[in-house]
């Protein structure tokens, strides 16, 4: 342990920092309803920022440092978004850290967070992802996405997110045999779930012909293969071990942390059937929780495009590669399959607001590990795993978590 | 042995694609060649190499037609975004394709020629 001496206020303040490895715990979580909101980005921050404060039952002075996660912010006029939440805290001293990876931001952040509480720097931290979009409307959301690819080769030769995902369809169709169907699976299965969970931002009920007839966005994705372009924020109150059993409050533990990267330019890879940063995350997060995939209840996964999820869903390990497909219409990641995925409903039915939606994924586990998830909860569950990446997967980050009784 | 000034490579990889080719590196230390805009080798990250053109001309291994393009792509009447495998180099690009309305017109596998770099579409690609 080691003693340092800091001035405040012309205070002299003794604090210990006890720099050993801290278990991390997730003591508080909040968030908006995802979708069309009309609040500034910063009162939907705010808004998600005090349910997680009172959810955790302590205090904004209690937050030693704050993490935000944020993509556009200045599409609402608002960056530098940190000490603007801070200060509408009341906690302008707190040090606050924004942090841009693109549809990762949360989770990347979110792993930030964990460091510092891990490392012994803080025993509780916020961390807060928001994102405020659909005032731009399609065309330049578009186009704002488009930025987040690496430009030189995607965006600027005419690469939409969604023909980015598309041509990846394209190329796991084409090595696996799979077809418009298998990916239509994926939209029907996230939004049963996301009928269930009031938040969502598309909670309708589709079929597998209603996603075939939908307008094509970029072949061979069609409109209902796409997450929304959504608004929202989602917080949590991170802490350690120590501090989250002196509240006395329901916690959860986070037992596995990876983070990995994947060439930026789909071009540049060497299969575009696969996602290399979700490999590198999961292993990691694998190893650090000494667990394997079979040892996972249920996950939250990256599905803004149907076939990110049957990717996904192989890349982490549960599926053998190519097999993902037909699991899925067997019905394996349906909420009582032998590996339910997103019960949230995923981006595609819950919303994808990109600097709230890994934090976001985290809010969903905290709710069903503490009895606050309804009729989505999934029976019996005890490990979760949360998998988000930026643009193509170029930034990607796996999280395990692990139920407190 | 070649030591360009990174900055530069970019406008030396337009100037190649005006010309119908693909600027590529090709690593002094393990002979490993990259697309030439990536600094060091991914296989020994050596950062030595001798600038490469190839010719401009490859096949298809996925593509997508846009039907809500970005902004700077609206007035385009049909278009596809390519990734494609040079023929001469086992190295990918990816380019723009004008005038490719359904899949039908683009079956994986077709050959496409680089046909130069717009400033307003990127690298422009021709079926051939």
């Amino acid at each position: 342990m080691r003693i340092i001496v800091f001035e405040l206020s012309n205070i002299f303040i003794i604090q210990p920092i006890n720099y050993a490895v801290e278990n991390v715990c997730i003591l508080g979580a909040g968030s908006t309803k995802y979708g069309k909101l009309n609040e500034s980005i910063i009162e939907i921050a705010l808004s998600a920022s005090v349910d997680a404060i009172e959810s955790a039952g302590i205090s904004p002075t209690d937050i030693k440092a704050g993490y935000i996660s944020n993509v556009f912010g200045v599409a609402d006029k608002q960056v530098h978004i940190a000490p603007v939440i801070m200060s509408n805290l009341g906690i302008s001293h707190v040090p606050g850290l924004t942090i841009e990876s693109a549809c990762g931001s949360g989770s990347v952040m979110f792993r930030e967070a964990f460091a510092n509480i891990r490392a012994g720097f803080y025993d509780c931290v916020l961390a807060l992802g928001v994102e405020k979009i659909t005032h731009t409307g399609t065309t330049q959301s578009t186009t704002l996405f488009s930025y987040c690819s690496d430009f030189f080769y995607e965006g600027g030769n005419g690469a939409s997110f969604p023909g980015l995902f598309a041509s990846i369809a394209r190329a796991y169709m084409t090595k696996y045999k799979a077809d418009e169907e298998d990916l239509a699976n994926v939209a029907v299965k996230n939004h049963e779930n996301g009928l269930l969970n009031p938040k969502a931002h598309m909670r309708k009920k589709i079929t597998v012909e209603d996603v075939l007839n939908s307008p094509v966005v970029a072949s061979p994705l069609k409109l209902y293969d796409c997450c929304p372009f959504s608004d929202g924020a989602s917080a949590l109150i991170l802490c350690n071990e120590n501090f989250a059993k002196k509240s006395g409050k329901p916690y959860i533990q986070v037992i596995g942390s990876g983070r990995g990267g994947s060439q930026a330019a789909v071009q540049g890879r060497k299969d575009i059937s696969t996602i290399p940063g979700t490999v590198i995350a999961a292993n990691q997060a694998y190893q650090m929780a000494g667990i394997l995939p079979k040892d996972v209840d249920f996950a939250e996964v990256h599905d803004c495009f149907t076939i990110a999820e049957i990717i996904d869903v192989e890349d982490l390990g549960f599926f053998k590669k190519g097999k993902a497909a037909r699991e899925i219409r067997d019905g394996a990641t349906s909420r009582k399959g032998k590996i339910p995925i997103n019960p949230s409903g995923g981006l595609k039915s819950k919303g994808h607001p990109i600097g709230a939606t890994g934090i976001g994924q985290i809010v969903e586990v905290f709710e069903q590990f503490s009895g606050q998830a309804g009729e989505r909860t999934i029976k019996d569950a005890e490990i979760a795993l949360t998998h988000n990446f930026g643009a193509t997967g170029a930034s990607a980050a796996v999280h395990i978590f692990k139920k407190v009784n | 042995m070649t030591k360009t000034n990174h900055s530069a490579v970019r406008e030396k990889f337009i100037e190649s694609a005006r010309d119908s080719k693909i600027l590529a590196k090709k690593c002094d230390d393990c002979n490993t060649i990259r697309i030439a805009t990536v600094l060091y080798c991914e296989n020994c990250h050596g950062s030595k190499y001798n600038l490469l053109e190839y010719p401009g001309i490859g096949y298809v291994n996925t593509f997508t037609i846009h039907t809500v393009p970005p902004e700077g792509f609206e007035d385009v009447d049909g278009y596809a975004w390519v990734v494609f495998t040079l023929d001469d180099v086992s190295i990918r690009a990816s380019g723009f394709l004008p005038g490719i309305k359904k899949p039908a017109d683009l079956p994986i596998g077709s050959k496409v020629k680089v046909t130069g770099f717009d400033a307003k579409h990127g690298l422009v690609l021709k079926k051939i």
